[in-house]
């Protein structure tokens, strides 16, 4: 450990200003500040400080990522082979996972770096998580350099030409994944992309639901061999990790209580949901649209929309910032998911458009909130 | 009364808190006067080295505004007059001789007060120095004598850690409060707004008269004047002038006009885990850190504060004691790196955020030093520095404003009703360690020359 320290401090002046790497030194910033919080004392009041920062913030979503990831390993190696008992599950998934994983990271961090040492910044720890966040979002026998792809357009399109982290207006891993879908549709939809095994096609439950015009929705799922425990607890078809709603809702604790999320949009997510697809049921006797008559509990559990309005919208970057327009942007989304998934049959899910669409509406939502408190300032002026 | 009732903030839980024991500084055998210490004077020296002054003996003015004077807490001969860069005049001098000879001033009685003219009662405020103690909002800078406010403002119920508690200074004595405060409504006219804690038991200010009492509760900064400020008569634009004084101030200002001679003495704080006896000070104007600390070992590695920890100065020990200022604190100096910090459950770590096991036992066992804790990264908006700012202003928008120099939309959020202590514990929280109460201090800044 001191070794470590010495070592760290010795080959510290080839980084810093004047030395021969002097362009490498938010690589050193990285390294070093990895292995220790850096030693500086405050120089201006307040002279004393929390003891949170970004590392610890960003941490702690990694955290709250783990019970839907692990799951999620779990659930790969299920799909492909139900029967072959818990450990070659895991087994299985595991070496489908780890590598869309390390690509993400190591493609993804090249970038990252890349930038920092170009643009004279620093390594942000946001990356880490976005850098997880995709793979899993992605079918898990995608091939390796999509994966590449994908989060190569989501760094540099997503948030470095925009300015880099803090600055971006999607979800970098959201455009990641959106990137991919559209780019390369045959890897991203349809049935058969859903499990490892080849000769193995499973249709999502949601792929399901739309399936045969003029039935009844949940029976159809039914039928399918999906119960609603099943969906809840996440064995069954999808992405790597977005299918648990159960260990999403784990991740969700977190997010909330260390609040690192803001709940807000996560409960207007749901307040969205609930009463898009409680319209929808309303109009369902009158068309032959099935997923008109889904009912809120199951649009809760199929698909992503736990994953992502959890772990996706809540990025506080490109949320809304304000507390009434974090309430706005999540009901948007929900309802928005809602109208995706059964308005337009051409996506079975919902959730990955209806964020972005949320993203983009954001600044706006903030803008009238920004209004209203000029507004309110303007009555207490005139008040007094 | 309506308790204005504020729950947005943090009473930091810091070490060393000062206990309720005062004590006599005694005679210092030097005195300083720092010109950085009073916002928006420009000083013109009136002494050279080798002078003898009297206390309340002119030593400077305002080249702006010549009347405004500031003047020795002391008397005895002027040693030195420390320039620093650009010829700025950084410090004055003086060492005190035993005559102790004073300037005199008019003497008043309560019942003369509603006679007085408001020009009688200017003129012997800036003839004695102490009109600096009047400081106005926006901007914090000592006020305008040509420009009345809508309003003064006395907070009775600081918050800040360490800060003096209202109700033992007064029962240490309040002579000269009820004068202060109907001299200061005598030379404005306007509403004298008095704001004690909820749960201030002295009778006392209840039985003050020319004044508004209110009462606000909550955490700190539920104490600042700049809350206070913002709930009652809010800041409008920046010719919406309010003024403010500490009571210690209005104590003094009663003094001089009961007296007719320049009151130097206040009690302070001294408070931190640095510092072996934390206690109540009585000390005078101008005395430096180390003549307070007389007696009172102070540990190696420590940082002396002029003021306090979240808003306060980084001093030495031969620095004065800032005019404004009545708190020292005296905290443990660390650059100590902790490995994978932020990977450790962090059962010592102090954090308002719930990211550390600390959280758990409300932070006891953490302890505050002067560490960052983290290197500086581009903000995220998580809303952490909405949670401990009690005003209706969107912090994190406005920073985006300030660092933009849309001087617009700055003022439309709010900035004039800002200071840069009301946001302490914003850059206290921050996770990616900006220096908040600082851009909030340029955004004011860029506002009063360029608005």
């Amino acid at each position: 450990m001191g070794a470590l320290r010495t070592f760290l401090d010795r080959i510290e002046p080839h980084f810093s200003k004047g030395g021969k790497w002097e362009r490498l030194f938010p690589l050193y910033e990285m390294v070093d500040t990895i292995f220790y919080v850096p030693g500086t004392a405050t120089a201006v009041a307040p002279h004393v400080r929390d003891a949170v920062d970004m590392k610890r913030s960003m941490f702690t979503v990694i955290i709250a990522l783990m019970p839907a990831l692990v799951f999620g390993i779990y659930n790969t190696g299920y799909q492909a082979d139900p029967g072959a008992g818990f450990l070659q599950n895991v087994m299985t998934g595991g070496s489908a996972v780890v590598p869309l994983i390390l690509v993400s990271y190591i493609v993804g961090g090249l970038w990252e770096v890349l930038f920092a040492v170009i643009r004279r910044h620093e390594v942000n720890e946001g990356f880490l998580v976005t850098g997880l966040l995709l793979p899993m979002t992605l079918p898990p026998d995608i091939p390796l350099w999509m994966v590449a792809m994908g989060i190569s357009f989501g760094i540099v399109i997503g948030k470095e030409v925009t300015g880099g982290t803090g600055y971006n207006i999607f979800n970098p891993a959201l455009i990641a994944r959106a990137f991919i879908f559209f780019a390369y549709p045959a890897e991203m939809s349809g049935d058969p992309v859903w499990t490892l095994a080849d000769d193995l096609t499973a249709a999502t439950p949601l792929a399901v639901a739309a399936s045969v015009p003029g039935d009844d929705a949940v029976s159809l799922v039914a039928a399918a061999g999906y119960t609603l425990k099943d969906m809840f607890v996440g064995l069954i078809p999808g992405s790597v990790a977005g299918t648990s709603t159960l260990a999403v809702l784990a991740g969700a604790v977190v997010l909330i209580v260390s609040r690192i999320a803001n709940w807000r949009i996560m409960a207007g997510g749901l307040i969205g949901l609930v009463t898009a697809a409680i319209l929808a049921n309303l109009l369902a006797p009158a068309s032959e649209n099935t997923m008109l008559s889904l009912s809120p509990l199951y649009h809760g559990v199929m698909g992503g929309f736990a994953f992502g309005i959890v772990f996706m919208a809540t990025d506080p970057v490109s949320a809304a910032q304000t507390d009434k327009g974090r309430w706005i942007y999540g009901i948007l989304i929900g309802a928005l998911c809602v109208m995706i998934r059964v308005l337009n049959q051409a996506f079975a899910e919902g959730i990955m458009l209806s964020i972005l669409l949320g993203n983009a509406f954001a600044p706006m939502i903030d803008y009238f909130v920004l209004r209203q408190n000029i507004a309110k300032r303007q009555k207490a002026y005139a008040k007094q | 009364m309506k308790v204005i009732r504020l729950k947005k903030g943090h009473n930091l839980a810091i070490g060393g808190q000062p206990e309720k024991l005062l004590v006599d500084a005694g005679q210092p055998a030097r005195l300083k006067i720092r010109p950085g210490d009073f916002p928006g004077i420009k000083p013109k020296l009136l002494v050279k080295e080798g002078d003898h002054v009297n206390t309340g003996a002119p030593v400077l003015y305002d080249k702006t505004f010549p009347d405004m004077l500031v003047t020795a807490p002391g008397a005895g001969r002027v040693v030195n007059i420390v320039v620093g860069e650009r010829r700025t005049v950084r410090e004055i001098v003086i060492d005190l001789d035993r005559t102790e000879s004073v300037e005199s001033f008019e003497r008043f009685n309560e019942q003369s007060v509603p006679a007085l003219s408001p020009d009688t009662i200017k003129s012997q405020l800036l003839r004695s120095g102490l009109w600096p103690v009047i400081r106005q909002r926006p901007f914090s800078s000592v006020a305008d004598p040509e420009k009345l406010p809508k309003a003064v403002f006395i907070s009775a119920t600081p918050t800040a850690p360490f800060a003096p508690d209202t109700d033992y200074l007064l029962e240490q004595g309040a002579a000269g409060l009820q004068m202060g405060l109907s001299v200061l409504k005598r030379l404005t006219g306007r509403p004298v707004h008095l704001v004690a804690g909820k749960n201030s038991s002295s009778a006392m200010l209840a039985g003050l008269k020319d004044v508004v009492l209110h009462r606000f509760s909550g955490p700190h900064p539920a104490g600042n004047v700049g809350i206070h400020i913002h709930h009652i008569a809010p800041i409008r634009n920046r010719d919406d002038i309010v003024w403010y004084v500490s009571l210690q101030d209005v104590m003094r200002i009663g003094g001089l006009f009961l007296k007719g001679v320049l009151p130097v003495d206040k009690v302070v704080t001294v408070g931190g885990e640095s510092v072996e006896k934390r206690l109540y000070v009585k000390i005078r104007q101008g005395m430096m850190l180390k003549d307070i600390l007389w007696g009172n070992p102070v540990e190696r590695d420590a940082r002396l504060v002029s003021g306090d920890v979240l808003t306060g100065l980084q001093c030495v020990a031969e620095d004065s004691l800032g005019f404004y200022h009545d708190t020292v604190s005296v905290i443990p100096e660390s650059t100590r790196r902790d490995f994978f910090g932020w990977l450790m459950p962090g059962l010592h770590k102090y954090s308002l955020t719930n990211l550390f096991l600390s959280r758990l036992v409300g932070n006891r066992g953490a302890h505050l030093d002067t560490r960052m804790h983290g290197s500086e990264r581009i903000i995220i908006p998580f809303g952490n520095i909405e949670s401990v700012l009690p005003m209706n202003i969107l912090p994190t928008f406005l920073i985006k404003m300030i660092l933009a120099e849309d001087i617009d939309e700055m003022e439309k959020l709010g900035i004039y009703e800002c200071d840069p202590e009301d946001f302490a514990l914003c850059s206290f929280i921050d996770a990616s360690k900006m220096e908040i109460a600082e851009i909030i201090r340029q955004g004011l800044e860029y506002v009063e020359k360029n608005g």
